[in-house]
């Protein structure tokens, strides 16, 4: 059976309920293709029986609705099946299975969540603000994963002072700070007058970064293993001056 | 607003620093910009595979000094700038703001006088926590020969202070660098080691160096061997408390007849800073890893090179060895040895198993077994051609593998 859900956490748990029993049972909140003679079950989120396996889920892993938050969020296109097997362990033995780092479900779900949280780290230096005329700071990003909500507390703590909105143009979605609140809204396309220094700011940190190489030990390999080239779109160091 | 060209002088001057840390350091943002991060924080990679973490800059490249190596040395005919505490304090706020960088790491030529140059340093890291109310990282390079009291000041405002070495020895020091001694760059790092101490156990609220000191000495440039450097660096660990010691490639940006031509070997630093993370993270004594005639095997990394002297030590047994010796064996790193300690509670492990979990059996299957089943090569001499092979190869795909920006990027800490 497939169990089709929206990508939720509620209706991930509505769905696990129902597909716990099903050794067969395919999970997906994505576009897969239907397998001819599949049956297949549009799973509608019931919050009450969500609640219910939450709480019985936490009572087996305290931790492990932290889990499901990173594994529901990333990009990677077997992710619901990886979160299925991982809750399935979770209940099969009914405890905490993160350490038993052996095991096929936990190695897919650990290197699921790995990902998610180093592309957080990663964002947290790449993420680059561009300054509006009112001061206010507007970064746009494309990251692989769900994580644009996840990268406020950290911005918010060093720059409490200035308004900002992380705006994930791919998801069409922003996080935004207020100054005062921190929220989550739809974001389709963003007008941005920036602030009349914005420009000469870019232009010294692009001479800063071409000063600061040392041209004989070129590694073009190494800088792009760490910092990917899908990321460049956003860092004024990546434009070529002029542009 | 610094001018282009002034920065590019500035940074220019500062680049061949090897350290790019902004580890180390939880200070909190005390009602301004900014705070520490731990972990540390890559902000952007340069086209040699660095991290740009922390924006590298010299106030003044204008220096009375004359060392050899250096392209400010007081005779070399370069154009001389000094930049403002204004300029560089805007630059940080600016930059920090749009989250170029992570802080900042402020040197100096010895510009008018050691004194006057330390000065310098300290108003501007002074004026930039106090007057811009910054909070981020900060990396004050010390000058040698400043007084005491600078040096002291500068760290209240500091997460992190080096004073570098710069050669591994005091003739080298002397013949290349002539009016730095060994006592005016020891002693201010034993002076301020003794006061972060101070400051820990009288429980003090102030910072003092939360990210602790580092240091930094040219390889290549001067005859000392490995063993030598190696147990230089040890002792800066153990009896100095340093963070870390970098090593830099002599690179020759100057020409000087007691100066070699060419650069030196990038596969001497790679190796000296393989054993570097041996000593600091896997138990070993520098005494251990180098070589009977005082260096590192160039044909195979230290760890390997230590296991093949110490051959009936092994195979070790992964489901009952313990940590220590799980950490000796070559190809096991820190991660694939924790995450074998976690395992074995819970499965006797096979080499499937080990596969699965992505530790890199390449080189360690000759030294391990794994549920008594033995998958290495019984002789010596074999297994010595296939790790050296296996050795170049993994070089020639990636070379600085421990370099700075390798490992932050890996793990996100230095």
């Amino acid at each position: 059976m497939i169990y089709f859900y929206d990508g939720t956490k509620e209706a991930f748990l509505t769905a696990l309920l129902l597909a716990f029993p099903d050794e067969e049972a395919v999970l997906s909140s994505g576009n897969r293709q239907l397998t001819l003679g599949a049956e297949t079950v549009f799973v509608r989120t019931d919050r009450e029986r969500a609640a219910r396996a939450e709480a019985r889920l936490l009572a087996l892993d305290k931790d492990c609705m932290h889990d499901l938050d990173l594994l529901l969020r990333s990009g990677m296109p077997d992710r619901d099946a990886v979160a299925l097997a991982y809750f399935k362990l979770i209940a099969a033995r009914g405890g905490p299975v993160r350490k038993m780092l052996a095991e096929d479900a936990v190695i897919a779900a650990q290197e699921c969540m790995r990902r998610v949280s180093f592309e957080v780290h990663r964002f947290h230096g790449f993420v680059r603000f561009l300054e509006s005329a009112s001061g206010a700071l507007y970064a746009p990003i494309s990251p692989d994963n769900d994580i644009c909500d996840l990268l406020v507390p950290h911005f918010r703590a060093r720059l409490p002072q200035y308004p900002f909105v992380i705006h994930d143009v791919k998801r069409k979605k922003a996080a935004v700070y207020d100054g005062d609140h921190a929220f989550l809204a739809p974001l389709e396309r963003a007008e941005i007058v920036l602030s009349a220094s914005e420009d000469d700011w870019q232009k010294l940190w692009r001479k800063y970064y071409q000063s600061v190489n040392i041209p004989s030990r070129e590694r073009l390999k190494q800088m792009r293993g760490y910092m990917p080239v899908r990321y460049w779109k956003f860092m004024p160091e990546k434009f070529s001056d002029g542009s | 607003m610094i001018s282009e060209e002034k920065l590019k002088i500035l940074t220019e001057s500062a680049k061949y620093d090897v350290s790019c840390s902004s580890s180390g350091s939880a200070r909190k943002n005390a009602g301004g910009m900014g705070n520490g991060y731990v972990s540390g924080c890559c902000h952007s990679f340069t086209p040699d595979g660095r991290c740009v973490s922390l924006l590298k800059i010299l106030l003044s490249n204008d220096c009375v000094f004359g060392c050899r190596y250096c392209p400010s040395r007081a005779d070399s005919d370069v154009p001389r700038v000094t930049a403002t505490p204004e300029e560089i304090c805007e630059l940080v706020i600016d930059f920090y703001k749009r989250n170029y960088i992570e802080g900042l790491f402020l040197s100096s030529a010895v510009h008018r006088s050691p004194n006057y140059a330390m000065e310098q340093l300290l108003v501007t890291v002074k004026k930039l926590r106090t007057e811009y109310n910054f909070h981020g990282y900060i990396h004050v390079k010390g000058i040698p020969h400043a007084d005491a009291g600078l040096v002291h000041e500068a760290a209240l405002y500091a997460d992190r202070m080096s004073f570098n070495l710069e050669l591994p020895s005091e003739q080298s020091l002397k013949l290349l660098a002539p009016q730095k001694s060994k006592e005016s760059l020891l002693s201010p790092m034993r002076q301020l080691q003794r006061e972060r101490l101070l400051f820990r156990a009288e429980k003090r609220r102030e910072h003092f160096l939360p990210a602790g000191q580092t240091t930094q000495m040219i390889v290549g440039a001067s005859p000392e061997p490995d063993g030598q450097i190696l147990r230089l660096a040890q002792d800066l660990y153990r009896v100095n408390g340093l963070k870390r010691v970098y090593f830099s490639s002599y690179v020759p940006v100057v020409h000087d007849s007691l100066l070699p031509e060419k650069a030196a070997e990038e596969l001497r630093e790679h190796r000296l800073y393989q054993a570097d993370w041996l000593l600091r993270f896997y138990g070993f004594s520098a005494e251990e890893i180098v070589e009977d005639d005082g260096n590192l095997s160039s044909d195979f990394d230290p760890k390997c090179a230590w296991a093949l002297r110490n051959l009936h030590l092994f195979p070790v047994e992964v489901n009952r060895a313990p940590l220590e010796a799980l950490l000796r064996v070559p190809g096991i790193g820190v991660r694939s040895a924790y995450k074998i300690v976690e395992a074995r509670k819970f499965t006797r492990l096979t080499f499937e198993d080990l596969k699965k979990m992505r530790v890199v059996l390449k080189r360690a299957r000759h030294f391990i077994t794994a549920g008594g089943k033995f998958q290495g090569t019984e002789n010596v001499s074999a297994v010595r051609g296939l790790l050296a092979a296996d050795d170049r190869q993994g070089r020639a795909e990636q070379l600085s593998m421990f370099s700075d920006a390798a490992r932050s990027a890996l793990t996100g800490e230095l």
